[in-house]
């Protein structure tokens, strides 16, 4: 059996001097192409897990792969070359608000251009093609000039989808990517994660915080509480008993339309 | 040392580790932290009351300026006395600010008798400090008491003036305005302020017939004025600019960033404590008189790196962290974050700052030339030593419209930045 | 007005570098040549015009517009030619074009080009080097080649004279704490007994004083200078004005100045010319914080208690004041910080405090003395600052 595409191992994370154990001895495996969902409580180490998969928090103990490479091994410089193959966008999407799309679009292939002509603003005329073409693809074309706080949260969520997209990623890490918007426009951009999934082949490990977005577009689902893997399966597999377990007994189910 | 047989390897004892030492350090000088800063701030709190009584009396009985009233072991016997009875017996102000109250076992009020034990007990503990080592002090477990967090359940909070703050703040005043007044106001300036004003008459008249003559030479030394703000502006970001980064506490992690954003503070805020007109001084005998323009820049720049620098780490402490996260998770290098995760979220704050200290910068440069710092400043203070009111009105409005347009422009741009 | 003052500039250096004036008095040298003005006046004028016409001005960008051909788009060269050409029949000869027909300027009729507002967000790169930024980098390169000539900086001198100013500092160093209690006998003749300590002291007074004075007559001249409260017939905007102007004026007149005047009012010197010019200058600035913290209250508690039938002063007491509070006591807070600040270097000017023994031992040339005081004021500042700082945290 091949190896699997990502694979956590033992991952533990602890804050603040022993104070709050965000993840405890965590372990799963990632075939490629899924479109796995983590769910939890807010505290429950979704952000942590993400976060220590691209390093940008440091794991306390355990270990991580990625297709084969140990990325908790790499150096802070080997580190930076593998995260342009790892995409990711954000609950508060994270956008330099006074600058334009089109810039922010561009920080994804910051990985990829020389330091020098980046910080003089320059980018290649072909990375500017590709972020035509992506914002083009979010439906976004028209505002690429546009200030980047002058867009609805659902647009500057688009964005920074396009931002992703621009790293030509392997995988896609999405942080309650739509934690922040109303639901209408929550199913908008979801339908572009399961787009990048479904057509580019790309990863998804999507954290969000409604059972019912989860069974709507993930393949697989993990459920993390206080830190500790309480449920990996299918979508079907989580039933009234298993909701409770999750989130508590006194949960109740909300469906987004 | 998994595969050890249960029992014979076990973990080191914890206060052996660092971290154990630490667990258990820390809460006791937590506590004796908390304990001590009651105990200096009502100690400090009845002995400057009292320091102020003194200056009223000496001044009233004796005439002279002096904070000696009696010996100072009787100073210290009572001040020591006052605070015990105030933390026994009321809710002291060291208790309010520090949002505890004393209480008895399971939160009942203290009884009399607790209080009265406790008042004795603080003298055996408290005063040599011993007690204070303990995580409960010996005198609060012969009292009972101990001070817990202030509970507001099933019970009506006092308005803030009617609490222990208030009161002593109303004290406060109320001495403190006695000594005040009585130390910095004589009779005789009193008499002159109600006789003599016919002496500013001639000041006030110049306001509105204007010395036309002079109006061009004090438009040149305007110039000079803005010109020396915006030297020292500039040459002032130039340096804050860099410095703000090693006083930002959020950027200066580990011991070397901390000791560096430590030194650099403490530095910064002795500058900024000492005003321009101190610093103009210094410079004018450092460079001459001769060059009295180039010492007010001087004066002004280094008020202003203390100034600037602050606001730009304030700014930079405040920035996004999501930002950062989401360019670093691209890929990009730490030159290719700080490019374009930190200089769009502080370069408009930046620039604001900078026009808001500029626009300080003309009313300093307006002063410190009345050390000798050239400019404006210095023709005005030449004109009212010469007691020349009517130039020295003339000078006095050509500021007050300098003043207002700059405020005006500044105000405007930064609404504009914003 | 960017263009005069560039052509200014260039005409000034010119007139510095060519015809060399002779430097002996600064201000002289501001001025310039009797042919330098009508050059500056004409260069301005061409400089602006054809920045005007042949890109966007700063001017138009300040005032959100652009120069657009009649039938949409931007205009091409040939119009932007005519309109240049025309300027100088419409535009110079005191603006008669514009005037006659501000609509559409006569050399805007000529060219076929009308003046609009630019379209918020067109759909365009952002040109990063236009005009605005080279336009920005010059302006700043030209003023402060302007500022080194005007001001005369010369930082070789600090290093010439490096011996004084390390021996200065050396001396402040060593600070000569001996009369820190003790009266300095110097003074005896003066007739100043007091020590260090005694003038510190003074001083933390003078700045109560007047921060609590001041406090007190700003309070009830905050609501006579707010829109909101005044706003009710014309008397009461006459009074709002009054109250506004007189906050503004008293206020440009910086804390030092107030100083001399009470210095000749009452003595020089003494304690009380020092209180009162801080009095002065803190009641019209808290004054102004005040009034615009209490314009920038939530109207709904006003609503409401209008609605409970409520008279204007107990809208005041039972909808305004709550609101206000913590920040009035924060405003005063920063202000007794200023005026401890403010009061250490009063004394300069007769405002009397512990700046009197700085200025003394420094035209004694005493800096370790020197050094002593300025520690003390150190000390004092910092204290307030940190102490003033906490209080206002606590209260907000």
């Amino acid at each position: 059996m091949a190896e699997p595409y990502l694979v956590v191992e033992n991952l533990t994370k602890v804050y603040e001097r022993g104070q709050v154990v965000a993840l405890k001895d965590l372990s799963f495996t990632v075939e490629k192409g899924e479109f796995l969902v983590v769910i939890g409580l807010s505290g429950s180490g979704k952000s942590t897990l993400l976060r220590c998969i691209n390093r940008l928090i440091e794991p306390t103990a355990g270990r991580i792969f990625l297709s084969g490479v140990e990325l908790t091994k790499l150096s802070p410089r080997a580190m930076r070359h593998m995260r342009r193959k790892i995409g990711m966008i954000f609950q508060q999407f994270n956008l330099i608000k006074r600058a334009t799309v089109m810039t922010n679009v561009l920080t994804g292939r910051l990985g990829y251009n020389p330091t020098l002509l980046t910080l003089l603003g320059r980018f290649p005329k072909r990375d500017r093609e590709l972020a035509l073409k992506n914002l083009e693809r979010v439906g976004l074309s028209e505002k690429a000039y546009v200030r980047a706080d002058e867009l609805s949260g659902g647009q500057q969520q688009r964005v920074g989808i396009a931002r992703a997209l621009m790293q030509e990623p392997e995988l896609l890490l999405a942080d309650e990517p739509v934690s922040a918007l109303d639901p209408a426009t929550s199913h908008s951009v979801m339908q572009y994660l399961e787009q990048m999934n479904k057509e580019d082949g790309v990863t998804v490990l999507a954290s969000l915080h409604f059972l019912s977005l989860a069974r709507r577009y993930g393949t697989r689902i993990i459920a993390l509480k206080d830190g500790q893997l309480v449920f990996d399966g299918p979508p079907e597999a989580i039933d009234e008993v298993k909701f409770k377990e999750i989130y508590g007994e006194e949960a109740e189910e909300v469906e987004v339309r | 040392m998994t595969n050890y047989p249960d029992g014979i390897v076990k973990d080191p004892p914890k206060w052996l580790t660092p971290q154990g030492l630490l667990d258990i350090v820390t809460p006791v000088l937590q506590g004796m932290g908390q304990r001590l800063g009651v105990v200096f701030l009502d100690l400090l709190a009845v002995g400057v009351v009292w320091i102020l009584v003194s200056y009223t009396v000496n001044w009233h009985s004796r005439g002279e300026i002096s904070y000696t009233l009696a010996p100072w072991w009787l100073f210290g016997l009572v001040t020591v006395e006052l605070a015990a009875l105030w933390e026994s017996f009321g809710h002291s102000l060291g208790f309010k600010v520090a949002r505890r109250e004393l209480v008895g076992p399971g939160g009942a009020p203290p009884t009399p008798g607790q209080r009265v034990r406790y008042f004795l007990g603080w003298h055996f503990t408290v005063l040599p400090l011993v007690g204070l080592v303990f995580q409960r002090p010996w005198h609060e477990r012969w009292a009972g008491l101990s001070p817990q967090p202030i509970s507001l359940e099933g019970r009506i909070p006092p308005p803030w003036w009617r609490t222990s703050v208030g009161i002593y703040v109303a004290v406060f005043l109320v001495v403190g305005l006695a000594a005040a007044t009585s130390t910095t106001v004589d009779e005789e300036s009193l008499n002159r302020l109600f006789t003599q004003a016919w002496r500013t008459v001639k000041f006030w008249r110049a306001l509105f017939s204007p010395d036309q003559s002079i109006i061009l030479p004090s438009i040149r030394d305007l110039l000079v004025t803005i010109f020396m703000a915006v030297m020292a502006t500039s040459f002032a970001v130039v340096v804050a600019v860099p410095l703000s980064f090693l006083a930002a506490r959020n950027l200066m992690r580990g011991p070397l960033g901390r000791l560096i954003y430590t030194t650099l503070r403490g530095a910064l805020s002795i500058m900024r404590s000492i005003e321009p007109i101190v610093w103009a001084i210094i410079f004018l005998v450092w460079v001459t008189a001769r060059r009295a323009p180039f010492a007010g820049v001087l004066a002004l720049w280094v008020h202003s790196i203390a100034d600037l620098t602050k606001l730009y780490a304030e700014r930079l402490e405040s920035i996004d962290p999501g930002l950062i996260e989401a360019i670093t998770a691209t890929g990009a290098n730490r030159l290719q974050v700080l490019r374009y995760a930190v200089v769009p979220q502080i370069i408009n704050p930046y620039i604001s700052f900078t026009l808001y200290r500029w626009d300080i910068n003309i009313r300093m440069a307006t002063v410190v030339g009345v050390v000798g710092g050239g400019g404006i400043g210095q023709r005005l203070f030449f004109y009212l030593k010469n007691l020349a009111w009517q130039q020295a009105g003339t000078v006095m409005i050509l500021i007050v419209i300098l003043v207002w347009a700059i405020d005006y422009l500044s105000a405007r741009l930064r609404a504009k930045l914003a | 007005m960017i263009w005069g003052y560039v052509a200014y500039g260039v005409m000034y250096l010119l007139n510095k570098y060519w015809w060399t004036v002779p430097l002996e008095r600064f201000y002289s040298t501001l001025s310039l040549p009797s042919w330098g003005w009508p050059l500056t006046i004409l260069g301005t004028l061409e400089m602006a015009v054809l920045c005007r016409n042949l890109g966007r001005s700063l001017g138009l960008r300040a005032f959100g517009l652009e120069v657009w051909g009649a039938e949409g788009g931007p205009p091409r060269v040939g119009q932007r030619l005519i309109r240049l050409l025309a300027w100088h029949f419409s535009g110079l000869p005191f603006g008669v074009g514009v005037l006659v027909s501000p609509q559409r300027a006569w050399h805007d009729l000529v060219a076929g080009t009308v003046l609009q507002p630019s379209p918020p967000q067109a759909a365009r790169r952002r040109a990063w080097l236009s005009q605005w930024g080279l336009m920005a980098l010059l302006l700043l390169g030209l003023t402060i080649w302007l500022g080194w000539l005007i001001v005369h900086i010369d930082i070789g001198v600090l290093f010439r004279r490096g011996e004084e100013g390390l021996r200065i500092w050396r001396e402040m160093l060593r600070p000569d704490f001996r009369y820190f209690a003790v009266p300095d006998p110097v003074f005896e003749l003066r007739n100043l007994p007091y020590s260090i300590l005694d003038m510190a002291v003074v001083t933390l007074f003078m700045a109560l004083l007047a921060t609590v004075l001041g406090a007190l007559v700003a309070f009830p001249l905050s609501f006579l200078g707010a829109r909101n409260i005044m706003g009710f017939s014309p008397v009461g905007w006459g009074v709002y004005f009054l109250m506004r102007g007189f906050f503004n004026v008293f206020r440009s007149i910086d804390t030092m100045l107030w100083a001399v005047i009470f210095a000749v009012w009452v003595l020089w010197g003494r304690p009380l010319a020092g209180v009162l010019a801080l009095t002065v200058h803190t009641v019209a600035a808290l004054g102004k914080l005040y009034s615009e913290q209490v314009e920038g209250i939530d109207p709904g508690p006003v609503e409401a208690v209008v609605a409970a039938g409520g008279s204007r002063l107990e809208v005041i007491r039972y909808a305004v004041l709550p609101q206000i509070a913590p920040a009035y006591w924060a405003f005063t807070m920063y202000r007794w910080d200023i005026n401890v600040r403010m009061s250490t270097v009063i004394a300069l000017v007769g405002g009397g405090g512990i700046g009197d023994l700085l200025f003394y031992y420094k035209n004694e040339g005493d800096w370790a003395k020197v050094g002593a005081v300025v520690m003390v004021i150190v000390a004092i500042v910092w204290a307030m600052d940190y102490i003033s700082g906490r209080l206002r945290e606590r209260i907000t």
